[in-house]
């Protein structure tokens, strides 16, 4: 086995595929953490399926595929933003309707040219050796922004993911800041797609996170639990698919999946035990 | 001294108005008492007070004088602020001690001056004894002190309380009146407060308006209602 991990690590494309793992387990669960915690989990699927449409936009008109990807995940998060506004009620409405003309215009787009079905199942379930050079690069700058992002107005962001309208009140620049924070989930998103597809990409965002706010006590430790299982779980998914010849973007988000089942079981069975045991929270 | 005052404001969620010419003012250092009946746009009134509502037509005004000129600091506790997401991941007093988060920007280093005020907030909200605790696991009356305790830790000038006594047993119903108070009395903060209990409240309170439906299903200030002083003793069971 160690001489096959060695193997497997003396391939360019395994190098690169574990560097862009390594990457987007760090920036995916802490961006899922947020999107969790503000409701728009729903926001991760509807701009891998627009990114979709800038792929196909960009093979089309000879711009890379990758870069087209990304620029269209962006500008998606622009006017979801710019949507909300006029839905203030629904906010899962805006949402709705550019995911819907994301897929819809993939599809059409994808008709024109024929030739582009074939390297569209990499995009759609991932693929190891679909980790280009362009591609690290996007992953890389994507990664660096979210760090710095969420590191920089990491207190802005908590007040804002706990209470919208009293963050405003409280000085918070409310617009500006879910307007890039809507970019960055575009600009991660786009950046995800290589390695567990667009059909897959939320996987990353939402079972590290979901495990995280189980089982953690405070926030920084939920942001640490999920980049430890989101990391676990891409690196020990990319072994497997390489070993056992399976697509990188199921294989991973089965194994978070079991993560997550895995987590929530041993948290029932300690709540059972501690529950048998006699031993209970502090009464006031 | 007037803080801030609202004139002819008229506003509506549709096309017909919820708020009709509503004229109010807030004096500085007071404890007022918002109240009427359900329908009659409290929080409405509140939030274009707040400014989180543009009105339609009217005046909202900030007497940036009675702020001695500098910024003023608002602590803000919304209606159902216990009904936050009981799933998110912070103990008691990591989320009071976020209420420091606009004084210290976004570098500002949390020092013992902000650990002293984050334990008097608790304390003062008698949260102290449950700070380690999950937020998720706290009861509704608990999660509605801890949200007033994270507003006082910021040092408002004005505190803005819209119906906080939801799910609050009449002995916290009690403390928190008598905290205002002392608020009002001894630091100078200006509180307003949407009630529904001025049975238990008007005591406290040093003025009350009160919002009624007319026949045209809009709102109105009815009137402005003096009160008697309360006394000041408080604590928080």
């Amino acid at each position: 086995m160690g001489n096959g991990v060695t193997a497997m690590l003396a391939y360019e494309f395994m190098q690169r595929a574990f560097l862009a793992g390594a990457l987007i387990g760090l920036i995916a669960p802490i961006l899922g953490i947020y999107l969790m915690l503000r409701r728009q989990i729903l926001l991760a699927d509807t701009l891998s399926h627009v990114s979709l449409a800038g792929v196909a936009a960009g093979a089309l008109t000879g711009m890379n595929p990758s870069v087209g990807g990304f620029a269209a995940a962006v500008v998606a998060a622009l006017l979801i933003e710019r949507l909300r506004k006029g839905y203030r009620t629904y906010a899962e409405v805006p949402v709705a309707i550019m995911m819907t003309g994301g897929l819809a215009l993939a599809v059409v787009l994808m008709n024109f040219g024929r030739t582009l079905s074939q390297s569209f199942n990499s995009y759609l379930f991932g693929s190891i050796v679909a980790v280009s050079e362009t591609q690290l690069w996007l992953i890389g700058g994507a990664t660096v922004v979210g760090l710095l992002f969420f590191f920089v107005f990491r207190r802005p962001m908590y007040d804002l993911t706990f209470d919208e309208e009293a963050a405003g009140i409280s000085g918070v620049r409310v617009r500006t800041l879910t307007t890039a924070f809507s970019v960055l989930t575009g600009m991660t998103v786009a950046a995800a797609m290589p390695i567990v597809g667009v059909l897959l990409v939320s996987a990353l965002l939402v079972l590290p996170a979901a495990l995280a706010l189980r089982i953690a006590g405070g926030f920084l430790s939920a942001v640490v639990i999920a980049i430890v299982v989101g990391l676990t779980g891409i690196f020990s998914g990319l072994t497997v698919s390489y070993f056992y010849n399976m697509p990188p973007g199921g294989t991973i988000a089965l194994i978070l999946l079991a993560f997550l089942l895995l987590g929530i079981g041993l948290q029932k069975a300690s709540v059972f035990i501690r529950r048998k045991r006699g031993v209970t929270e502090p009464s006031i | 001294m007037i803080l801030s005052s609202m004139e002819n404001v008229v506003f509506g969620y549709g096309e017909s108005p919820v708020v009709n010419g509503v004229s109010l003012d807030i004096h500085k250092g007071e404890f007022l008492g918002i109240t009427g009946p359900n329908g009659t746009a409290k929080t409405t009134v509140l939030k274009i007070l707040l400014g989180l509502l543009k009105p339609w037509s009217g005046e909202v005004r900030l007497n940036q004088e009675a702020f001695d000129g500098e910024k003023p600091v608002i602590g803000y506790v919304p209606q159902n602020a216990s009904a936050f997401n009981s799933g998110f991941p912070s103990r008691v007093i990591e989320l009071v001690r976020s209420g420091c988060h606009s004084r210290l920007g976004l570098f500002g280093r949390f020092g013992s001056e902000q650990e002293r005020l984050v334990r008097d907030s608790l304390e003062q909200v008698g949260m102290w004894e449950l700070r380690r605790r999950r937020i998720g696991e706290l009861s509704g009356g608990q999660k509605q002190r801890v949200c007033i305790a994270r507003a006082l830790v910021q040092c408002p000038n004005v505190l803005i309380l819209d119906e906080p006594t939801t799910g609050m047993d009449v002995r916290s119903r009690t403390a928190l009146y008598r905290l205002m108070k002392h608020q009002v009395r001894h630091h100078g903060v200006t509180v307003v407060m949407v009630t529904h209990g001025l049975e238990e409240a008007g005591r406290y309170l040093d003025r009350v308006i009160t919002l009624e439906r007319l026949e045209t299903e809009s709102v109105e200030t009815s009137a402005n209602i003096g009160k008697t002083a309360a006394d000041d003793r408080w604590e928080m069971g």
